[in-house]
């Protein structure tokens, strides 16, 4: 059996930590609650989301198979000798261990990639609506899009059950109606009763709950006088 | 307690320990690349990471000697001027890595050590982040937390500016690409 070329571990001392560092970078500390603070929560102000690294994932994942095996034959080994395996200490047991603990190890740091990309994606509902702006669907991979879509539709149906927008910001407005600028060509959009034309750099008023999901995708931005 | 699927938490436990084996261990050669036999012998001495080194030691299988970031040297040097030493570059997570680890090596100066470290270095970290927006050269040598601190300081006297000017509370979703200029001056994105 060929043995593992150094990079593969420390199980992940190498190849884990950039794909870790990948994933920290676009993680920061805990995500915030879904509604308090949403928009403005620092942590979730600063993340850079990447794309799925599936080529490193799938070292990682055949890194633990390696492990797998390794694992496998040592306690054939102590099989063998017919030790117990419950007291035996010697030098294959600790192999095991060390095996034992780099695919726990590796597990773990997969678990957490996905975990963390998850909440990332979770968060994107609250922040840019249901669907997925097209800069994001080229980073997410595909079960992580159904996974979005799932999500949204839990959320979108608790929504029409309560009969409240849950989305919009928290903080009422002083004033019900928004001046916006328009960023990009956005065309014909139906609000409320009447069908408005959004050309770029025209200036609207609007209502606030209009416009909020337009500004948060970067369509529109509040002119401020 | 950190979570299972802390990043930072992850990352920590990646730090290299030095540690000698008191046992031998068969078919990991992959530890020790120099080695021509695909087994570890008994006294063996090797960089391992923390979480592999942590659990080997609670299996008494190896012992860990004290990690540089916490020799002699450093505390001299902290105690001469703690904000002039570059603890990013000695260990990113330098106090969660120390909080670990001063229960295995029965090091008890540890601990005091790390506070004082910590507090001497809080007021110049908290200063420092609130004089402007230029980056101070501080920010390349703080750890983890530390630059947590800074960051979570400057936002906040940010927000508070731009409450007091009344600017929109409305904004495009961070997470999607700028391509205007921000309005809020961020700090150096950690690595």
């Amino acid at each position: 059996m060929p043995r593992f070329s150094s990079p593969s571990v420390p199980p992940l001392s190498p190849t884990g930590r950039s794909f870790l560092t990948a994933a920290s970078a676009s993680v920061r500390r805990s995500s915030p609650p879904p509604l308090a603070s949403v928009r403005s929560h620092p942590a979730l102000a600063k993340c850079i989301f990447t794309s799925f690294n599936s080529d490193l994932f799938d070292q990682v994942i055949s890194e633990c198979n390696e492990h797998s095996l390794q694992l496998q034959s040592l306690i054939r080994k102590i099989e063998e000798q017919n030790l117990d395996m419950q007291t035996t200490r010697n030098e294959d047991h600790f192999g095991a261990v060390i095996h034992h603990l780099s695919l726990v190890r590796n597990k773990r740091c997969l678990m957490a990639y996905m975990y963390n990309r998850a909440e990332i994606i979770q968060g994107l509902r609250w922040k840019v609506g249901p669907v997925l702006p097209q800069e994001m669907q080229e980073k997410v991979n595909y079960l992580e899009e159904e996974y979005f879509k799932d999500h949204s539709a839990a959320i979108e149906s608790y929504m029409s059950e309560m009969d409240l927008d849950l989305t919009v910001d928290m903080v009422p407005p002083k004033d019900p109606y928004i001046q916006v600028r328009v960023l990009d060509d956005i065309g014909e959009v139906c609000l409320d009763d009447h069908s408005i034309s959004l050309a770029k750099h025209s200036l609207h008023f609007l209502r606030r709950t209009d416009a909020e999901p337009f500004i948060s995708q970067g369509l529109m931005e509040e002119f401020l006088e | 307690m950190p979570g299972y699927y802390d990043m930072d938490d992850i990352l920590m436990e990646d730090e290299p320990i030095s540690v000698v084996f008191q046992v031998g261990a068969h078919g990991c050669g992959l530890l020790d690349p120099g080695s021509e036999t695909n087994d570890i012998e008994k006294g063996t001495k090797m960089d391992l990471p923390y979480w592999l080194a942590h659990q080997l030691h609670l299996r008494q299988a190896v012992s860990i000697s004290v990690p540089a970031s916490f020799s002699q040297k450093t505390k001299k040097e902290i105690q001469a001027d703690a904000a002039c030493v570059d603890l990013k570059g000695r260990c990113p997570y330098f106090y969660e890595l120390g909080c670990k680890i001063a229960p295995l090596v029965g090091d008890k100066t540890i601990g005091t050590f790390l506070l004082y470290a910590f507090t001497d270095r809080y007021k110049e970290i908290l200063s420092k982040s609130h004089s402007g927006p230029a980056v101070p050269r501080i920010s390349s040598r703080l750890t983890k937390e530390e630059s947590q601190l800074f960051e979570a300081a400057r936002s906040s006297m940010a927000a508070f500016k731009k409450w007091r000017t009344g600017g929109s509370r409305l904004e495009k979703a961070s997470i999607l690409g700028r391509k205007r200029k921000r309005t809020i001056p961020l700090g150096p994105s950690s690595p």
